[in-house]
């Protein structure tokens, strides 16, 4: 019983991140912010979810997979997101030294 | 409750794969088709086709994902202005054929309405008991693997999956033709960005370990040659994006042996077993676990080349073309 309410807990806080992670990715004003709110938010609901269902399965092994999981797509995430908003810096800076 | 979760994912299918097809812009069309892959992995999740599932994710959403995305960015900077352009053509074009437009269109509802209607009267006369599934168990034991997926893959349809691998050598061979294969050995501009090459170098091993524990999964469990590969691909594509290309720095002929071994060695193997008084593809069951790992090792080996050398010859021939661009200008 106390294993589905901490279950349910974790998941709508996770749920609530990506809520705002994609609430930021709609209303911020250009990429850069957007980024922000995507790579933050999301990364931290994913997290929230991930714990979740570590604790549903509750069993050590599948508890270490699942943190090995979220360990790759925060890496994988973050230099995306870098390398996009370094491919969005050289277009703007081509871009003034044009104008 | 499950069945709620299975008629939602049902329609959200349905419906990515509408506005897929449906969305205004190319860029639009490709991220929904991500999200359309992504949900129909899940399905097959639901299904309890988790063999599906890992090659729908990985090949719709993660190769077809990064050639699409090529293909995007070499369309994207002279989009805005021509697309308006040929938009504005063909509004005033249609508006003068409407009438031609009009026998196509039926041909196409009517072939799709047979066609809806062929899949039903298919699904309506599913045997009971599932076909073929209980001769497949029964024969397990004698195939030398545990799953039955793969036992039919690689076992008891080997023919099948032999000619799938000369299918994707085929599509290499349609990417060499279209392109010139003299370009595909020119070297590209390295990118040198320090966290990016950190990364690819963090996450080489981890995909090839990976890559080798699904293809010896695919013994037991869902896994095996064609998932294996594509991470093994991706190692390719992320070493080629790296400033790597895996094809350039490797002799021609070693990269000419690593697309064909698996198609090569599977013949090779059929035909000795031909020499031995078997059938095509009749493993000697004492010795088939061995050699079916052999030859998932060399066809996963094959396949991955085939797709890292598919994604790394259409990546050259648009450097070529812009450099070419470039200097004209």
């Amino acid at each position: 019983m106390i294993k589905e309410v901490i279950t349910v807990i974790l998941l709508v806080v996770g749920c609530f991140f990506f809520l705002a992670g994609t609430l930021g990715l709609l209303r911020f004003p250009d990429l850069f912010s957007r980024l922000h709110a995507l790579t933050k938010a999301d990364n931290l609901g994913l997290g929230f979810i991930a714990a979740g269902m570590a604790v549903y399965i509750a069993s050590p092994w599948v508890a270490v997979k699942i943190f090995f999981i979220w360990l790759f797509t925060l890496l994988a995430s973050s230099t995306s997101s870098y390398l996009i908003a370094r491919f969005q810096k050289e277009q703007e800076q081509t871009k003034n030294r044009k104008e | 409750m499950s069945v709620l979760i299975d008629i939602l994912l049902a329609i959200l299918v349905i419906y990515l794969a509408l506005q897929s097809l449906l969305a205004p812009r190319l860029s639009q069309s490709v991220f929904l088709f991500f999200a359309f892959g992504l949900a129909l992995a899940l399905a097959w999740v639901r299904l309890g086709a988790v063999d599906v599932a890992i090659t729908e994710a990985a090949i719709a959403s993660g190769f077809l994902g990064v050639l699409f995305l090529d293909a995007l960015r070499d369309f994207s900077p002279r989009s805005s202005e021509e697309q308006k352009n040929i938009s504005t053509v063909q509004n005033s074009r249609s508006r003068n054929s409407v009438k031609s437009l009009l026998l196509p269109r039926l041909s196409l509802v009517l072939g799709l309405g047979l066609f809806l209607l062929i899949a039903l009267e298919a699904v309506w006369n599913i045997p009971d008991g599932g076909g073929l599934a209980a001769d497949a168990e029964k024969l397990l034991p004698q195939s030398g693997v545990e799953h039955p997926v793969t036992a039919v893959l690689i076992n008891f349809r080997a023919y099948d999956t032999w000619l799938e691998i000369g299918v994707i050598l085929l599509g290499l061979l349609a990417v060499f033709a279209v392109g010139k294969i003299q370009i595909y050995r020119k070297p590209i501009p390295v990118v040198d960005d320090i966290l990016l090459r950190q990364v690819i170098l963090f996450f080489t091993p981890v995909l090839f370990l990976f890559g080798a524990f699904l293809l010896y999964f695919g013994k037991t469990g869902p896994g095996g040659a064609f998932q294996a590969a594509v991470l093994w691909g991706a190692i390719g594509i992320l070493l080629h994006l790296g400033g790597r290309p895996i094809f350039l720095l490797i002799p021609r002929w070693l990269g000419q042996l690593l697309l064909t071994l698996g198609l090569l060695f599977f013949l090779i193997l059929g035909f000795l077993f031909i020499a031995g008084g078997a059938t095509l593809f009749e493993y000697p069951p004492a010795y088939a676990g061995v050699l079916i790992l052999i030859v998932e090792t060399l066809a996963a080996i094959s396949i991955a080349a085939a797709l890292t050398a598919m994604f790394a010859n259409l990546n050259q021939m648009k450097k070529e073309e812009s450099n070419k661009i470039d200097s004209t200008n």
